[in-house]
Protein backbone atom coordinates (compact mmCIF):
# COMPACT_ATOMS: atom_id res chain seq x y z
CA UNK A 1 0.00 0.00 0.00
CA UNK A 2 1.21 3.51 -0.87
CA UNK A 3 0.41 6.49 0.87
CA UNK A 4 0.79 9.79 -0.42
CA UNK A 5 -0.17 13.06 1.50
CA UNK A 6 -2.51 15.71 -0.24
CA UNK A 7 -1.88 19.08 -1.24
CA UNK A 8 -2.10 21.61 1.94
CA UNK A 9 -3.45 19.53 4.66
CA UNK A 10 0.00 19.57 5.99
CA UNK A 11 -1.10 22.46 7.86
CA UNK A 12 -3.54 20.76 10.14
CA UNK A 13 -1.86 19.21 12.84
CA UNK A 14 -5.60 17.75 13.72
CA UNK A 15 -4.60 15.28 11.64
CA UNK A 16 -3.29 15.29 7.72
CA UNK A 17 -5.50 13.95 4.47
CA UNK A 18 -3.59 11.22 2.44
CA UNK A 19 -4.54 9.12 -0.54
CA UNK A 20 -4.01 4.97 -0.75
CA UNK A 21 -4.76 2.76 -3.71
CA UNK A 22 -6.78 5.97 -4.90
CA UNK A 23 -8.81 6.17 -2.35
CA UNK A 24 -8.85 9.60 0.03
CA UNK A 25 -8.43 9.50 3.23
CA UNK A 26 -8.03 11.63 6.60
CA UNK A 27 -6.03 11.00 9.76
CA UNK A 28 -7.46 12.28 13.33
CA UNK A 29 -4.78 12.60 15.32
CA UNK A 30 -5.18 11.79 19.40
CA UNK A 31 -4.78 15.66 20.12
CA UNK A 32 -8.49 15.80 17.99
CA UNK A 33 -10.14 13.26 19.86
CA UNK A 34 -12.43 15.11 22.34
CA UNK A 35 -13.33 17.76 19.41
CA UNK A 36 -13.94 15.00 16.81
CA UNK A 37 -16.15 12.98 19.43
CA UNK A 38 -17.88 16.24 20.10
CA UNK A 39 -18.73 16.42 16.58
CA UNK A 40 -19.79 12.59 15.69
CA UNK A 41 -21.86 12.48 19.34
CA UNK A 42 -23.93 15.69 19.92
CA UNK A 43 -25.89 15.79 16.73
CA UNK A 44 -23.83 18.16 14.35
CA UNK A 45 -22.78 15.64 12.33
CA UNK A 46 -25.94 14.36 11.45
CA UNK A 47 -27.00 17.60 11.45
CA UNK A 48 -24.95 19.22 8.73
CA UNK A 49 -24.66 16.07 6.96
CA UNK A 50 -28.24 15.59 6.56
CA UNK A 51 -28.81 19.23 5.45
CA UNK A 52 -25.60 18.98 3.02
CA UNK A 53 -23.66 21.32 4.54
CA UNK A 54 -20.91 18.60 5.50
CA UNK A 55 -18.81 16.01 3.41
CA UNK A 56 -20.15 12.79 5.03
CA UNK A 57 -17.16 9.87 5.80
CA UNK A 58 -17.06 6.39 7.21
CA UNK A 59 -14.53 5.48 9.76
CA UNK A 60 -12.02 2.78 8.54
CA UNK A 61 -9.41 0.76 10.19
CA UNK A 62 -7.19 3.12 11.90
CA UNK A 63 -4.03 1.08 10.91
CA UNK A 64 -4.07 1.80 7.69
CA UNK A 65 -2.31 5.43 8.78
CA UNK A 66 0.21 3.29 10.30
CA UNK A 67 0.98 5.95 13.55
CA UNK A 68 1.65 5.89 16.63
CA UNK A 69 -0.65 9.40 16.75
CA UNK A 70 -3.73 8.21 14.80
CA UNK A 71 -7.08 8.30 17.33
CA UNK A 72 -9.26 7.48 13.78
CA UNK A 73 -9.16 7.35 9.94
CA UNK A 74 -11.94 8.24 8.13
CA UNK A 75 -12.92 7.76 4.49
CA UNK A 76 -14.60 10.97 3.64
CA UNK A 77 -17.15 10.98 0.48
CA UNK A 78 -14.67 11.69 -2.48
CA UNK A 79 -15.66 15.14 -4.38
CA UNK A 80 -15.75 14.56 -8.17
CA UNK A 81 -13.89 17.51 -8.68
CA UNK A 82 -12.10 20.06 -6.50
CA UNK A 83 -12.42 24.14 -7.87
CA UNK A 84 -10.56 27.19 -5.68
CA UNK A 85 -12.00 30.16 -4.86
CA UNK A 86 -10.16 32.14 -7.30
CA UNK A 87 -11.80 30.03 -10.05
CA UNK A 88 -15.33 30.80 -8.76
CA UNK A 89 -17.61 33.58 -9.96
CA UNK A 90 -19.07 36.01 -7.72
CA UNK A 91 -22.51 34.30 -6.93
CA UNK A 92 -20.41 31.10 -5.97
CA UNK A 93 -18.31 32.59 -3.26
CA UNK A 94 -21.18 34.50 -1.52
CA UNK A 95 -22.57 31.11 -1.90
CA UNK A 96 -20.01 29.69 -0.35
CA UNK A 97 -19.31 32.07 2.47
CA UNK A 98 -23.29 32.30 3.24
CA UNK A 99 -22.66 28.01 3.71
CA UNK A 100 -19.96 28.79 6.06
CA UNK A 101 -21.98 31.03 8.24
CA UNK A 102 -24.42 28.80 8.54
CA UNK A 103 -22.62 26.20 9.33
CA UNK A 104 -21.05 28.49 11.89
CA UNK A 105 -24.52 29.17 13.15
CA UNK A 106 -25.42 25.95 13.74
CA UNK A 107 -22.27 24.27 15.14
CA UNK A 108 -22.72 27.12 18.02
CA UNK A 109 -26.45 25.69 18.78
CA UNK A 110 -24.53 22.36 19.47
CA UNK A 111 -21.57 23.97 21.54
CA UNK A 112 -19.10 23.79 18.71
CA UNK A 113 -17.58 26.13 16.83
CA UNK A 114 -15.78 26.57 13.60
CA UNK A 115 -11.73 26.93 14.21
CA UNK A 116 -10.61 27.77 10.40
CA UNK A 117 -12.80 29.46 7.54
CA UNK A 118 -10.89 28.77 4.57
CA UNK A 119 -12.73 29.28 1.54
CA UNK A 120 -10.47 26.17 0.51
CA UNK A 121 -12.65 24.11 3.05
CA UNK A 122 -15.23 24.68 0.74
CA UNK A 123 -16.28 22.99 -2.69
CA UNK A 124 -19.41 22.29 -4.82
CA UNK A 125 -20.93 19.27 -4.97
CA UNK A 126 -24.43 18.64 -6.84
CA UNK A 127 -24.15 22.72 -7.72
CA UNK A 128 -24.18 23.48 -3.80
CA UNK A 129 -21.50 24.77 -1.48
CA UNK A 130 -20.45 22.37 1.30
CA UNK A 131 -17.69 21.85 4.10
CA UNK A 132 -14.82 19.47 3.34
CA UNK A 133 -12.41 19.81 6.10
CA UNK A 134 -14.45 17.80 8.68
CA UNK A 135 -11.70 18.74 11.36
CA UNK A 136 -12.61 22.21 11.29
CA UNK A 137 -14.70 21.96 14.80
CA UNK A 138 -13.82 22.61 18.06
CA UNK A 139 -15.47 22.39 21.39
CA UNK A 140 -16.39 26.24 21.82
CA UNK A 141 -15.05 27.48 24.93
CA UNK A 142 -17.63 29.98 26.40
CA UNK A 143 -16.82 33.52 26.18
CA UNK A 144 -14.09 33.40 23.43
CA UNK A 145 -14.32 35.22 20.42
CA UNK A 146 -14.11 33.57 16.91
CA UNK A 147 -11.25 32.23 16.46
CA UNK A 148 -11.73 31.63 12.69
CA UNK A 149 -12.77 35.62 12.29
CA UNK A 150 -9.98 37.08 10.50
CA UNK A 151 -9.64 34.65 8.04
CA UNK A 152 -13.53 34.40 7.20
CA UNK A 153 -12.62 38.23 6.80
CA UNK A 154 -10.12 37.65 4.55
CA UNK A 155 -11.36 35.12 2.18
CA UNK A 156 -14.58 36.18 2.23
CA UNK A 157 -15.79 39.64 2.83
CA UNK A 158 -12.80 41.49 1.50
CA UNK A 159 -12.61 39.89 -2.27
CA UNK A 160 -16.47 40.28 -2.37
CA UNK A 161 -16.52 43.60 -1.46
CA UNK A 162 -13.64 44.30 -4.00
CA UNK A 163 -15.84 42.67 -6.58
CA UNK A 164 -18.66 44.00 -5.53
CA UNK A 165 -17.25 47.96 -5.24
CA UNK A 166 -14.29 47.84 -7.06
CA UNK A 167 -14.28 45.24 -10.13
CA UNK A 168 -15.21 41.61 -9.96
CA UNK A 169 -11.50 41.01 -11.78
CA UNK A 170 -10.22 41.34 -7.78
CA UNK A 171 -11.70 38.18 -6.97
CA UNK A 172 -8.41 36.55 -8.58
CA UNK A 173 -6.36 38.45 -6.07
CA UNK A 174 -6.88 35.31 -3.78
CA UNK A 175 -4.57 33.48 -5.90
CA UNK A 176 -1.71 35.79 -5.14
CA UNK A 177 -2.71 35.31 -1.34
CA UNK A 178 -3.44 32.06 -0.36
CA UNK A 179 -4.45 32.89 3.20
CA UNK A 180 -7.23 35.57 1.54
CA UNK A 181 -6.44 38.93 1.01
CA UNK A 182 -5.10 41.08 3.71
CA UNK A 183 -7.18 43.45 5.10
CA UNK A 184 -5.31 46.43 5.19
CA UNK A 185 -4.70 46.07 0.77
CA UNK A 186 -8.65 45.45 0.72
CA UNK A 187 -9.09 48.67 2.81
CA UNK A 188 -6.65 50.42 0.34
CA UNK A 189 -8.67 49.23 -2.66
CA UNK A 190 -12.08 50.08 -1.66
CA UNK A 191 -13.76 53.48 -2.71
CA UNK A 192 -14.30 56.33 0.46
CA UNK A 193 -17.79 55.78 -0.15
CA UNK A 194 -17.22 52.29 1.03
CA UNK A 195 -16.34 53.33 4.36
CA UNK A 196 -20.42 54.19 4.36
CA UNK A 197 -21.59 50.77 4.92
CA UNK A 198 -21.89 49.42 8.81
CA UNK A 199 -20.26 45.95 7.20
CA UNK A 200 -17.62 46.78 5.27
CA UNK A 201 -16.81 49.57 7.63
CA UNK A 202 -16.74 47.56 10.01
CA UNK A 203 -15.06 44.03 8.58
CA UNK A 204 -12.65 45.35 6.45
CA UNK A 205 -11.46 49.08 7.46
CA UNK A 206 -11.61 49.00 11.34
CA UNK A 207 -10.98 45.05 11.30
CA UNK A 208 -8.01 46.52 8.91
CA UNK A 209 -6.81 49.61 11.57
CA UNK A 210 -7.22 47.12 14.21
CA UNK A 211 -4.98 44.30 12.99
CA UNK A 212 -2.13 46.52 12.27
CA UNK A 213 -2.21 48.21 15.60
CA UNK A 214 -2.18 45.13 17.61
CA UNK A 215 -0.32 43.02 15.43
CA UNK A 216 2.29 42.72 18.53
CA UNK A 217 -0.08 42.27 21.03
CA UNK A 218 0.33 38.43 21.03
CA UNK A 219 -3.35 37.71 22.52
CA UNK A 220 -5.35 34.20 21.49
CA UNK A 221 -8.60 34.26 21.60
CA UNK A 222 -8.39 32.26 25.35
CA UNK A 223 -7.32 35.35 26.63
CA UNK A 224 -9.75 37.01 26.01
CA UNK A 225 -12.36 34.25 27.75
CA UNK A 226 -15.12 35.66 29.54
CA UNK A 227 -14.96 38.80 27.62
CA UNK A 228 -17.13 37.87 24.85
CA UNK A 229 -20.50 36.90 25.14
CA UNK A 230 -22.49 34.86 23.41
CA UNK A 231 -24.86 37.58 22.30
CA UNK A 232 -21.71 39.08 20.97
CA UNK A 233 -20.79 36.11 18.94
CA UNK A 234 -24.49 35.88 17.52
CA UNK A 235 -23.48 39.88 16.67
CA UNK A 236 -20.53 39.45 14.82
CA UNK A 237 -22.05 36.13 12.57
CA UNK A 238 -25.51 38.17 12.05
CA UNK A 239 -23.63 41.09 10.89
CA UNK A 240 -21.24 39.36 8.67
CA UNK A 241 -24.57 37.49 7.37
CA UNK A 242 -26.47 40.75 6.54
CA UNK A 243 -22.63 42.33 5.17
CA UNK A 244 -22.23 39.16 2.86
CA UNK A 245 -25.89 39.52 1.92
CA UNK A 246 -25.29 43.25 1.23
CA UNK A 247 -22.82 42.86 -1.53
CA UNK A 248 -24.15 42.73 -5.00
CA UNK A 249 -22.98 42.56 -8.87
CA UNK A 250 -25.18 42.22 -11.91
CA UNK A 251 -23.94 40.77 -14.82
CA UNK A 252 -24.03 42.07 -18.15
CA UNK A 253 -22.82 44.26 -20.75
CA UNK A 254 -19.42 42.51 -21.34
CA UNK A 255 -18.10 40.84 -24.86
CA UNK A 256 -19.27 37.24 -24.03
CA UNK A 257 -22.24 37.43 -21.89
CA UNK A 258 -24.00 38.37 -24.51
CA UNK A 259 -22.25 36.39 -27.30
CA UNK A 260 -25.33 33.90 -28.06
CA UNK A 261 -28.17 36.55 -27.38
CA UNK A 262 -26.62 38.45 -30.30
CA UNK A 263 -24.93 35.92 -32.51
CA UNK A 264 -24.70 36.70 -36.01
CA UNK A 265 -22.22 34.26 -37.36
CA UNK A 266 -24.65 31.40 -36.66
CA UNK A 267 -28.04 30.75 -38.30
CA UNK A 268 -30.45 29.16 -36.36
CA UNK A 269 -29.99 25.57 -38.01
CA UNK A 270 -26.36 26.24 -37.82
CA UNK A 271 -26.67 26.40 -34.19
CA UNK A 272 -29.35 23.45 -34.10
CA UNK A 273 -26.91 21.30 -36.53
CA UNK A 274 -24.29 22.01 -33.71
CA UNK A 275 -25.96 21.63 -31.25
CA UNK A 276 -27.45 17.58 -32.41
CA UNK A 277 -23.73 16.77 -33.54
CA UNK A 278 -22.13 17.56 -29.93
CA UNK A 279 -25.00 15.69 -28.61
CA UNK A 280 -25.03 12.94 -30.62
CA UNK A 281 -20.99 12.58 -29.80
CA UNK A 282 -21.82 13.04 -26.08
CA UNK A 283 -24.13 9.93 -26.80
CA UNK A 284 -21.52 7.38 -27.92
CA UNK A 285 -18.93 8.36 -25.47
CA UNK A 286 -21.42 8.43 -22.42
CA UNK A 287 -18.68 10.31 -20.30
CA UNK A 288 -18.82 10.60 -16.38
CA UNK A 289 -16.00 14.03 -16.02
CA UNK A 290 -16.69 16.51 -19.01
CA UNK A 291 -14.64 19.92 -19.60
CA UNK A 292 -16.08 22.43 -21.67
CA UNK A 293 -13.14 25.16 -22.65
CA UNK A 294 -14.61 28.41 -23.49
CA UNK A 295 -18.17 26.90 -22.10
CA UNK A 296 -19.65 31.09 -22.26
CA UNK A 297 -22.70 30.67 -20.44
CA UNK A 298 -23.03 26.83 -20.65
CA UNK A 299 -25.25 26.51 -23.48
CA UNK A 300 -23.03 23.28 -24.59
CA UNK A 301 -22.39 22.48 -21.19
CA UNK A 302 -25.74 21.46 -20.12
CA UNK A 303 -26.26 19.17 -22.87
CA UNK A 304 -23.18 17.02 -20.96
CA UNK A 305 -24.77 17.82 -17.87
CA UNK A 306 -28.51 16.82 -18.87
CA UNK A 307 -26.72 13.12 -20.04
CA UNK A 308 -25.90 12.91 -16.40
CA UNK A 309 -21.57 14.09 -17.16
CA UNK A 310 -19.93 16.17 -14.06
CA UNK A 311 -19.10 18.92 -16.56
CA UNK A 312 -16.95 21.60 -15.63
CA UNK A 313 -17.56 24.85 -17.44
CA UNK A 314 -14.75 27.03 -17.67
CA UNK A 315 -14.78 30.51 -19.04
CA UNK A 316 -12.52 33.66 -18.58
CA UNK A 317 -15.23 36.18 -18.80
CA UNK A 318 -16.98 36.69 -14.90
CA UNK A 319 -20.06 37.78 -16.58
CA UNK A 320 -20.61 34.67 -18.53
CA UNK A 321 -19.89 32.43 -15.58
CA UNK A 322 -22.10 34.29 -13.25
CA UNK A 323 -24.83 33.98 -15.62
CA UNK A 324 -24.52 30.23 -15.89
CA UNK A 325 -24.00 29.97 -12.27
CA UNK A 326 -27.33 31.49 -11.39
CA UNK A 327 -29.20 29.70 -14.08
CA UNK A 328 -27.80 26.70 -12.43
CA UNK A 329 -28.89 27.98 -8.70
CA UNK A 330 -32.36 28.78 -10.13
CA UNK A 331 -32.74 24.62 -12.24
CA UNK A 332 -30.96 23.12 -9.65
CA UNK A 333 -28.58 21.55 -12.01
CA UNK A 334 -26.68 19.09 -9.87
CA UNK A 335 -23.95 18.36 -12.40
CA UNK A 336 -22.52 21.65 -13.30
CA UNK A 337 -19.64 23.39 -12.42
CA UNK A 338 -19.02 26.80 -14.10
CA UNK A 339 -15.97 28.54 -13.30
CA UNK A 340 -13.83 31.68 -13.96
CA UNK A 341 -10.63 30.32 -15.53
CA UNK A 342 -8.40 31.64 -18.28
CA UNK A 343 -6.71 29.09 -20.51
CA UNK A 344 -4.14 31.08 -21.44
CA UNK A 345 -3.06 31.58 -18.61
CA UNK A 346 -4.79 28.60 -16.28
CA UNK A 347 -4.68 28.38 -12.78
CA UNK A 348 -0.75 27.45 -11.35
CA UNK A 349 0.14 25.32 -8.52
CA UNK A 350 0.54 27.31 -5.78
CA UNK A 351 1.30 27.41 -2.47
CA UNK A 352 4.14 25.63 0.05
CA UNK A 353 6.84 23.94 -2.65
CA UNK A 354 3.83 25.26 -5.36
CA UNK A 355 2.04 21.56 -4.31
CA UNK A 356 -0.91 22.61 -2.28
CA UNK A 357 -3.46 23.51 -4.92
CA UNK A 358 -3.31 22.14 -8.53
CA UNK A 359 -3.44 22.71 -11.78
CA UNK A 360 -6.64 22.25 -13.77
CA UNK A 361 -5.08 18.69 -15.72
CA UNK A 362 -3.95 17.37 -11.84
CA UNK A 363 -7.54 17.70 -10.82
CA UNK A 364 -8.80 14.98 -13.26
CA UNK A 365 -8.21 14.48 -16.86
CA UNK A 366 -12.22 14.58 -18.47
CA UNK A 367 -13.54 11.72 -20.32
CA UNK A 368 -14.49 14.38 -22.89
CA UNK A 369 -13.39 18.01 -23.53
CA UNK A 370 -15.56 20.32 -25.35
CA UNK A 371 -13.44 23.23 -27.04
CA UNK A 372 -16.68 25.19 -29.11
CA UNK A 373 -15.86 28.30 -30.83
CA UNK A 374 -12.61 28.66 -29.35
CA UNK A 375 -10.05 27.63 -31.65
CA UNK A 376 -9.14 30.92 -33.20
CA UNK A 377 -9.31 33.25 -29.54
CA UNK A 378 -5.91 30.56 -28.82
CA UNK A 379 -4.64 30.09 -32.49
CA UNK A 380 -4.92 33.80 -33.50
CA UNK A 381 -5.56 35.77 -30.41
CA UNK A 382 -3.14 34.30 -28.17
CA UNK A 383 -0.69 33.27 -30.71
CA UNK A 384 -0.91 29.29 -29.83
CA UNK A 385 0.09 27.12 -32.48
CA UNK A 386 -2.20 24.28 -33.64
CA UNK A 387 0.05 21.37 -31.45
CA UNK A 388 1.03 23.00 -28.94
CA UNK A 389 -3.03 23.49 -28.31
CA UNK A 390 -3.02 19.51 -28.94
CA UNK A 391 -0.80 18.95 -26.78
CA UNK A 392 -2.62 20.88 -23.31
CA UNK A 393 -5.80 19.63 -24.74
CA UNK A 394 -4.85 16.09 -24.55
CA UNK A 395 -3.40 16.56 -21.23
CA UNK A 396 -6.66 17.62 -19.92
CA UNK A 397 -9.02 15.22 -21.83
CA UNK A 398 -9.43 11.95 -23.43
CA UNK A 399 -11.62 12.40 -25.98
CA UNK A 400 -12.38 15.85 -27.85
CA UNK A 401 -14.98 17.47 -29.37
CA UNK A 402 -13.26 20.49 -31.36
CA UNK A 403 -15.03 23.12 -33.55
CA UNK A 404 -12.52 24.14 -36.55
CA UNK A 405 -13.51 27.67 -37.63
CA UNK A 406 -12.14 28.94 -40.56
CA UNK A 407 -10.14 32.25 -41.45
CA UNK A 408 -12.57 33.98 -43.56
CA UNK A 409 -15.11 33.48 -40.48
CA UNK A 410 -16.62 37.22 -39.10
CA UNK A 411 -15.31 35.99 -35.97
CA UNK A 412 -11.52 35.82 -36.88
CA UNK A 413 -11.55 38.56 -39.27
CA UNK A 414 -12.61 40.78 -35.85
CA UNK A 415 -9.54 39.18 -34.34
CA UNK A 416 -7.45 40.23 -37.20
CA UNK A 417 -8.53 43.89 -37.94
CA UNK A 418 -6.22 45.06 -35.20
CA UNK A 419 -3.11 42.95 -36.60
CA UNK A 420 -1.00 41.88 -38.89
CA UNK A 421 -2.01 38.53 -40.46
CA UNK A 422 0.96 36.44 -39.49
CA UNK A 423 -0.99 33.19 -39.22
CA UNK A 424 -0.35 31.68 -42.53
CA UNK A 425 -0.72 28.05 -40.68
CA UNK A 426 -3.92 28.82 -39.61
CA UNK A 427 -6.11 26.46 -42.01
CA UNK A 428 -7.88 23.78 -41.42
CA UNK A 429 -4.92 21.29 -43.18
CA UNK A 430 -2.39 22.69 -40.38
CA UNK A 431 -5.13 22.29 -37.83
CA UNK A 432 -5.46 18.48 -38.39
CA UNK A 433 -2.14 18.02 -38.63
CA UNK A 434 -1.24 19.46 -35.58
CA UNK A 435 -3.87 17.78 -33.84
CA UNK A 436 -2.95 14.55 -35.35
CA UNK A 437 0.40 14.19 -33.14
CA UNK A 438 -2.01 13.50 -30.15
CA UNK A 439 -5.25 13.07 -30.97
CA UNK A 440 -7.01 10.28 -33.84
CA UNK A 441 -9.62 12.07 -35.71
CA UNK A 442 -12.56 10.03 -35.86
CA UNK A 443 -15.06 12.02 -37.42
CA UNK A 444 -16.02 15.52 -39.22
CA UNK A 445 -18.96 17.24 -39.65
CA UNK A 446 -19.32 20.53 -41.57
CA UNK A 447 -22.00 22.94 -40.21
CA UNK A 448 -24.45 24.00 -42.95
CA UNK A 449 -23.43 27.46 -44.39
CA UNK A 450 -20.60 28.67 -41.76
CA UNK A 451 -17.64 27.10 -43.15
CA UNK A 452 -16.57 25.59 -39.78
CA UNK A 453 -16.36 22.39 -38.56
CA UNK A 454 -17.00 19.88 -35.79
CA UNK A 455 -14.30 16.98 -34.67
CA UNK A 456 -14.73 14.56 -32.42
CA UNK A 457 -10.87 13.17 -31.89
CA UNK A 458 -9.85 10.06 -29.91
CA UNK A 459 -6.56 9.81 -27.75
CA UNK A 460 -4.64 7.01 -29.00
CA UNK B 1 -40.42 50.66 12.32
CA UNK B 2 -37.55 49.64 9.62
CA UNK B 3 -36.50 53.02 9.62
CA UNK B 4 -36.28 53.67 13.31
CA UNK B 5 -34.12 50.27 13.73
CA UNK B 6 -31.51 51.90 10.87
CA UNK B 7 -30.95 54.88 13.16
CA UNK B 8 -30.62 52.64 16.42
CA UNK B 9 -27.76 50.46 14.28
CA UNK B 10 -26.46 53.60 12.89
CA UNK B 11 -26.10 55.10 16.40
CA UNK B 12 -24.17 52.22 17.68
CA UNK B 13 -22.23 52.38 14.27
CA UNK B 14 -20.78 55.37 15.28
CA UNK B 15 -20.26 54.68 19.15
CA UNK B 16 -18.41 51.52 17.85
CA UNK B 17 -16.42 54.12 15.79
CA UNK B 18 -15.68 56.55 18.74
CA UNK B 19 -14.73 53.45 20.95
CA UNK B 20 -12.02 52.82 18.32
CA UNK B 21 -10.20 56.16 19.18
CA UNK B 22 -9.57 54.80 22.92
CA UNK B 23 -8.11 51.33 21.52
CA UNK B 24 -4.58 51.25 22.96
CA UNK B 25 -1.62 50.81 20.41
CA UNK B 26 0.62 47.99 20.65
CA UNK B 27 4.67 48.05 18.73
CA UNK B 28 3.42 46.65 15.50
CA UNK B 29 4.84 43.31 14.32
CA UNK B 30 4.05 40.37 12.74
CA UNK B 31 0.87 39.26 14.21
CA UNK B 32 -2.43 40.06 12.82
CA UNK B 33 -4.22 37.47 14.25
CA UNK B 34 -4.09 39.81 17.66
CA UNK B 35 -5.47 42.66 16.36
CA UNK B 36 -8.47 40.72 14.98
CA UNK B 37 -8.73 39.05 18.60
CA UNK B 38 -9.13 42.12 20.19
CA UNK B 39 -11.37 44.01 17.53
CA UNK B 40 -13.66 41.30 18.35
CA UNK B 41 -13.75 41.80 22.12
CA UNK B 42 -14.06 46.30 21.61
CA UNK B 43 -16.94 45.66 19.02
CA UNK B 44 -18.40 42.78 20.62
CA UNK B 45 -20.07 44.83 22.98
CA UNK B 46 -22.15 47.34 20.69
CA UNK B 47 -23.49 44.08 18.82
CA UNK B 48 -24.28 42.51 21.43
CA UNK B 49 -26.15 45.00 22.17
CA UNK B 50 -27.86 45.83 18.60
CA UNK B 51 -28.68 42.04 19.04
CA UNK B 52 -30.63 42.57 22.38
CA UNK B 53 -32.54 45.27 20.94
CA UNK B 54 -33.56 43.78 17.89
CA UNK B 55 -35.20 40.66 20.25
CA UNK B 56 -36.65 43.58 21.83
CA UNK B 57 -37.81 45.72 19.06
CA UNK B 58 -39.55 42.43 17.59
CA UNK B 59 -40.98 41.68 20.71
CA UNK B 60 -42.86 45.07 20.51
CA UNK B 61 -43.60 44.92 16.72
CA UNK B 62 -45.09 41.33 17.63
CA UNK B 63 -47.01 42.91 20.63
CA UNK B 64 -48.16 45.73 18.68
CA UNK B 65 -49.24 43.22 15.50
CA UNK B 66 -50.88 41.21 17.98
CA UNK B 67 -53.14 44.16 19.43
CA UNK B 68 -53.98 44.87 15.66
CA UNK B 69 -55.60 41.31 14.65
CA UNK B 70 -58.01 41.98 17.27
Amino acid sequence: MTKAGIGGSFRDPSGTVFESDGVLYREVAHSYRPHYDALLSNGLYESLTASGLLVPHEEVDPDIAGGANVYRVIRPERIPFISYPYEWCFGALKDAALAMLRIQSIAMEHGISLKDASAFNIQFRDGKPLLIDTLSFEIYEEGTPWAAYRQFCQHFVAPLALMSNVDVRLGLLSKLYIDGIPLELASALLPGRSRFSIGTKLHIHSHAKSSQKHAGARVSVRDMKGRFSSRAFRGFIESLTSTVKSYQWQPSGTTWADYYSEADHYSREALEQKRRVVAAHLDELNPSLVLDLGANTGIFSRLAAERGALTVSLDLDPAAVELSYREMVSKDEANLLPLVFDLTNPSPPIGWSNAERDTLDRRGVADVGIALALIHHLAIGNNVPFALLAAYFRKLCKNLIIEFVPKDDSKVQVLLASREDVFADYDEKFFESGFENYFEIRQRTELAGTGRSVYLMRAP
Amino acid sequence: MKTRFGFICWALYLAVLMSMLWVPAANAYLDPGSGSVIFQVVVGGALALSVGLKIFWHRIVRFFSRKDDH
